[in-house]
C-alpha cells in the first residue's frame, strides 16, 4: 500500500480559460496534517474543492490510495472518503444542529428525538459544547464551525479538508480545535488544512505546501519552514517585517470624543456596556467571540436595537442618537464594515463599481430617483484605483474577486459615504498577507485624516499593530482599556478571561 | 395646552422606557480618564481632621483645616491664621493675599497670609454655602455659593433634593459689593478665571460650565462620570479639575425614584443613604453597591464605587487629557482640592484627610504619551 492516501498530478483547472490552479502536483500522507498556505487567489480552495468533488479537474488525474478517482460531487467524495469543512458554512440556517448532522444519512423513518438523542452523545463524545437542538441560524461562527466539524467527523472521513478553520475561532477555541485534529491525526485520518494563520501551519502541520498563482512553490517538513521563509514563499517578497506590522512607538493622541455608548443593553449578549471612542484615533476593539463586540457596534451602526426599555444611551458627540436601521446611521456619519462581508458585505453578482455605488446611494434620506450609470462607473473607477483593488475591470462582479479584494470593495463603499466614524469588523479575516498591509495602511490613514476609528478583531498581533488604544471586551461588556503602548499580549487575554 | 400635554405624555413614556431625563446611564471612565492607581500611590504629606480646602501662591501650600490656616512645611504643617468658624474656602490672591470663606456665610480678604487682621469683609446675608473662591479678572474675587437650601456639609442632601440653587459670585474688594452673575446652578462648586471666563463647576449636573461676567453660560465640559467640584490653573497652561465623588447607575436610579428618595431621606440616617459618599466602607450597615461585592476576596477595581478619588487635568480648551484616580479598592478618595506648587501637584483627599504631593515632571511625562 502506497505511504500516500491521496495524490494529485498535474492539476489543471481551468475557469474561462484562466487558471486557477495550474499543473500542480500535491501529495497527502496516510495519518499526516498537511497545511496548504498562500496569499488569497494562489489556488489553495479550488485545489481542496477539486479533493472535496466540489469542482472537476479540467486537466491532470486524482488518486486515492492509489486508484485514479475524479468525484463529481461532494458526495461521491464522501463515499471514497473525503469530506471538506468548507470556510463559509455549508449548514442549512433553519434546521437544527442534529438535523444538520444528519442530514443526507435520513432513514424511511425517521424519529426526531432518536436523532437529538445520538447527535448529543456524539457531539458530547467530542467535548463539543454545542445543543443538538439549537437552529444553526442562531449559532455564532464558532458553534456552527463545530457543527461542520461534527458533521465531517461523524461521516467517517479518511481525509478531513479544511479551509479557514479557526478564522472565527477564540485562541481558546483555536487550541481546543488543535488538540481535536491531533485527536483526529491519532485515530489515522489525514487532513489537510488551509490557514493565513501561519504560526498555526507552523504549530499544527507536518508537512507545509505553498501554491503562488495557482502554481505550487514547495512542499517540505513544517520543521524546516519558519515565518520568513513561508511570507517568501507565499508572496516572492518579504514581508515578514511589515505583517501586521511592528508595535507602535508613539501613538496618536485622542481627538474630540465622536461616540459615547452608556450602558447599553441587548439581551443576552451586551450587558450594561460603556465606552468611548475619539476621532483620529484607532481604537482596537478584542474579546472572545461572545464578547459582544460586534453586537455593540451594530446597534451604535442601527444594524440590531438595543433593549426598548432600559437599553442605554447612544452620543455621537453631544447628540443622543438611536438608529433604527442602517441607513440612518450612514446619514449621520457612522460606517460598519461587516465581519461577515459574503453575508452582510456586497450583492456577489453585482459588479464593483455597483457594490460600491449602492454605499454611496445609502447616504441620501430618501434615495434617489434617477441612478446615473455613469456616475456609478466613474465612483467605481476612483475607488477602485484609490484602494487598489486588483480586478480585470469595474465591470467584474465581486465574486469573482479574491478575499482580500471582495474585502477592499466593502471598504469603498462605506467610505464612499464619506463617514466620520468608521467601524472596521475583523477587517482582515480571511484576506491575504499582501491585502493585509494594504488595508491596515487604509485604516492608518483615515486616522490620521482625523476620522474616529473602531477596529474589532480577534486577532491580537492586529489588535496591538494597529490601535492608539484597546478595549477590551468580557461578557457583554468592555472590562479593560489599555493604550498600545502598554499592552501585551497576555495583558489583553488576561483582562479578556478574567 | 398642546405643547405642555405633549411634554407630560412625553415625560411619562421617558418614564417608562428609561430615556431622556429618565434614563440611569453613565459614562464610563475611558480616555484621559482611564482609570490608574497615581492618587493611590501619591506620597502622603500630612493627615488633617478637618481639611477643607487648598490654596497655593506657587511656591507655598496653605490648607483650610477646621478653622485654622496652615501652610506646608516638609512633611508637617504649621498653623498661621485661627478663625472662630469652619472654614468652607481657601484662596491665594496675586499680590500675597489671601481670602477666606467662614462657616460659608461671609468672606474675608487679607493683605497678606499671615498678616492678622482681616482687610476687608463680605458679610452678605444672601451668602449660604460659600465652598470655592478664585482669583477673578480685574482684582475681583470669584465665589461659588454652591448652594441656597443646604450648608455645604450638607451637600448630599441637596443632591438628594436634586437642588438648584447654586449662584456664581463676583466680590469685589475695592467696593466691598457682592453681585451675582449666575444663579440656578445645580450646586456651584468651583470657580477658576480662564481667559475672559469663569469656569465654574456644575456639579449635579455633571459639567463644568465657561461664564461670561454678564452672566451668558456655555458648557465648557459635559456628561461627566463623576461629580464635579474644585477648578485651579495649571502653570504649563490648562486647569486641574478635581472631583470628589464618581456617579452610578443606583444613584442615578434613585434620583429619579421620588417617593423612595423622599422615604429614605426621612426615615434613614444620612450616612446610609443610597448616595455618594467621600468615604465609605467603615460600616456593615452601608447600602451594597457592586464595589462591596468581593469577588475571591478581592474587590473588583473596576466596580461601582460609593465613593472614589479623582483629579483630571484639563487642556486650556477644557478637554481632558489625563487622569489621576483612586478607585474603589484605594482609600484616597472624596478629592475636593488639587493645587500646584513648587513643582508638585498637592491634592486634597477629604475622604481621609490626607494631604498628598505628585512630581509634577512625572505627571507631565504621562501627559505628553
Amino acid at each position: 500500500m502506497s505511504d500516500n492516501i491521496l495524490e494529485l498530478r498535474k492539476a489543471t483547472k481551468l475557469y474561462s480559460e484562466v487558471p486557477a490552479i495550474d499543473g500542480v502536483d500535491f501529495e497527502l500522507r496516510r495519518g499526516e496534517i498537511h497545511a496548504l498556505v498562500g496569499e488569497n487567489g494562489a489556488g489553495k480552495s479550488t485545489l481542496t474543492k477539486v479533493m472535496a468533488g466540489v469542482v472537476t479537474l479540467s486537466s491532470g488525474s486524482m488518486l486515492i490510495d492509489g486508484r485514479p478517482v475524479a468525484p463529481r460531487s461532494p458526495l461521491e467524495a464522501r463515499h471514497l472518503g473525503v469530506a471538506m469543512v468548507f470556510q463559509e458554512n455549508s449548514l442549512v440556517p433553519t434546521m437544527t444542529v442534529a438535523q444538520n448532522l444528519f442530514l443526507g444519512q435520513e432513514r424511511f423513518y425517521n424519529r426526531l428525538r432518536g436523532i437529538y438523542i445520538a447527535a448529543q452523545q456524539f457531539l458530547q463524545s467530542l467535548n463539543f459544547d454545542v445543543t443538538p437542538t439549537a437552529t444553526v441560524g442562531m449559532l455564532g461562527a464558532a458553534k456552527k464551525q463545530m457543527v461542520e466539524i461534527a458533521r465531517a467527523v461523524l461521516h467517517q472521513a479518511k481525509i478531513i479538508i479544511f479551509d479557514e478553520p479557526t478564522a472565527s475561532l477564540t485562541p481558546e477555541e483555536k487550541k481546543y480545535f488543535f488538540d481535536l485534529v491531533r485527536d483526529l491525526k491519532r485515530r489515522g485520518v489525514s487532513i489537510v488544512f488551509i490557514s493565513h494563520a501561519l504560526e498555526e501551519a507552523l504549530l499544527l502541520a507536518d508537512r507545509i505546501t505553498v501554491l503562488r498563482d495557482g502554481k505550487h512553490v514547495v512542499t517540505d517538513d513544517a520543521a524546516k519552514f519558519d515565518r520568513a521563509r513561508i511570507v517568501q514563499a507565499m508572496v516572492g517578497r518579504d514581508l515578514s517585517n511589515t505583517l501586521y506590522g511592528a508595535r507602535k512607538a508613539r501613538v496618536r493622541p485622542p481627538g474630540a470624543r465622536a461616540l459615547t455608548v452608556q450602558n447599553l443593553k441587548m439581551a443576552p449578549i451586551v450587558k450594561n456596556n460603556s465606552l468611548s471612542v475619539f476621532a483620529g484615533q484607532i481604537t482596537g476593539v478584542f474579546g472572545l467571540v461572545g464578547a459582544g463586540r460586534t453586537e455593540t457596534f451594530k446597534i451604535v451602526a442601527g444594524v440590531l436595537k438595543r433593549d426598548f426599555v432600559h437599553g442605554g444611551e447612544i452620543f455621537l458627540g453631544a447628540r443622543p442618537v438611536r438608529f433604527r436601521v442602517p441607513a440612518s446611521a450612514v446619514r449621520a456619519g457612522v460606517a460598519y464594515v461587516t465581519e461577515d462581508r459574503k453575508v452582510e458585505g456586497f450583492f456577489e453578482t453585482m459588479s464593483i463599481a455597483r457594490n460600491i455605488y449602492l454605499g454611496l446611494l445609502a447616504k441620501f434620506p430618501r434615495g434617489r430617483f434617477l441612478t446615473s450609470r455613469t456616475e456609478a462607473d466613474r465612483t467605481g473607477e476612483s475607488w477602485i484605483s484609490q484602494l487598489k483593488v486588483r480586478a480585470i475591470g469595474k465591470g467584474v462582479k465581486v465574486v469573482e474577486l479574491s478575499g482580500g479584494n471582495q474585502q477592499k470593495v466593502v471598504i469603498a463603499k462605506s467610505l464612499a459615504q464619506e463617514p466620520s466614524l468608521i467601524i472596521f469588523d475583523e477587517p482582515t479575516r480571511g484576506v491575504d498577507v499582501g491585502a493585509i498591509v494594504e488595508i491596515h495602511d487604509l485604516i492608518n490613514r483615515l486616522a490620521d485624516e482625523g476620522k474616529a476609528v473602531v477596529v474589532i478583531s480577534s486577532y491580537l498581533p492586529e489588535i496591538l499593530a494597529i490601535s492608539d488604544r484597546i478595549l477590551v471586551c468580557r461578557q457583554g461588556k468592555v472590562v479593560e482599556e489599555f493604550s498600545a503602548l502598554d499592552a501585551t499580549e497576555e495583558k489583553i487575554m488576561y483582562a479578556a478571561i478574567h | 395646552m398642546g405643547p405642555r400635554l405633549i411634554g407630560v405624555l412625553r415625560s411619562l413614556a421617558d418614564n417608562w422606557l428609561g430615556r431622556g431625563e429618565a434614563t440611569v446611564t453613565v459614562p464610563s471612565f475611558d480616555g484621559a480618564l482611564k482609570p490608574n492607581q497615581q492618587l493611590e500611590s501619591a506620597q502622603t504629606v500630612a493627615n488633617f481632621d478637618a481639611a477643607e480646602d487648598l490654596a497655593s501662591d506657587g511656591e507655598n501650600v496653605y490648607v483650610a483645616d477646621g478653622p485654622v490656616v496652615r501652610v506646608i512645611e516638609g512633611i508637617g504643617a504649621r498653623e498661621i491664621r485661627r478663625f472662630d468658624r469652619q472654614i468652607s474656602a481657601l484662596c491665594c490672591l496675586p499680590g500675597g493675599g489671601l481670602a477666606v470663606a467662614l462657616a460659608g456665610r461671609e468672606v474675608r480678604v487679607f493683605g497678606a497670609a499671615s498678616v492678622a487682621q482681616g482687610s476687608v469683609a463680605f458679610p452678605d446675608a444672601g451668602m449660604n454655602s460659600v465652598n470655592a473662591l478664585s482669583a477673578g479678572p480685574g482684582g475681583i474675587l470669584v465665589a461659588t455659593d454652591g448652594s441656597r437650601a443646604q450648608t455645604s456639609e450638607r451637600w448630599a442632601h441637596d443632591l438628594m433634593e436634586k437642588g438648584k440653587t447654586g449662584r456664581l459670585l463676583s466680590l469685589d474688594p475695592a467696593t466691598r459689593r457682592v453681585r451675582e452673575i449666575v444663579n440656578g446652578l445645580a450646586y456651584a462648586f468651583g470657580a477658576c478665571a480662564a481667559g475672559g471666563e469663569i469656569l465654574v463647576s456644575e456639579s449635579w449636573r455633571h459639567r463644568v460650565l465657561a461664564v461670561s461676567d454678564d452672566g451668558r453660560k456655555r458648557v465648557a465640559l459635559d456628561n461627566l462620570p463623576a461629580y464635579p467640584s474644585r477648578l485651579s490653573p495649571a502653570a504649563t497652561g490648562g486647569f486641574w479639575l478635581t472631583c470628589f465623588v464618581a456617579r452610578t447607575q443606583l444613584v442615578e436610579f434613585v434620583l429619579r425614584e421620588n417617593a423612595y428618595r423622599g422615604r429614605m431621606m426621612k426615615e434613614i440616617a444620612p450616612e446610609f443613604w443610597i448616595a455618594p459618599r467621600l468615604r465609605s466602607g467603615a460600616s456593615f450597615e452601608e447600602p451594597m453597591q457592586g464595589a462591596h461585592i468581593k469577588t475571591m476576596g478581592v474587590i473588583k477595581p473596576w466596580a461601582p464605587p460609593r465613593s472614589y478619588g479623582l483629579v483630571i487635568r484639563l487642556n486650556a480648551k477644557g478637554t481632558p487629557v489625563h487622569s489621576l484616580h483612586s478607585r474603589v479598592d484605594g482609600v484616597n478618595h472624596g478629592v475636593v482640592s488639587a493645587v500646584e506648587a513648587g513643582g508638585a501637584l498637592y491634592v486634597l483627599a477629604k475622604g481621609p484627610g490626607r494631604l498628598l504631593r505628585l512630581p509634577l515632571a512625572g505627571l507631565e511625562a504621562e501627559m505628553v504619551r
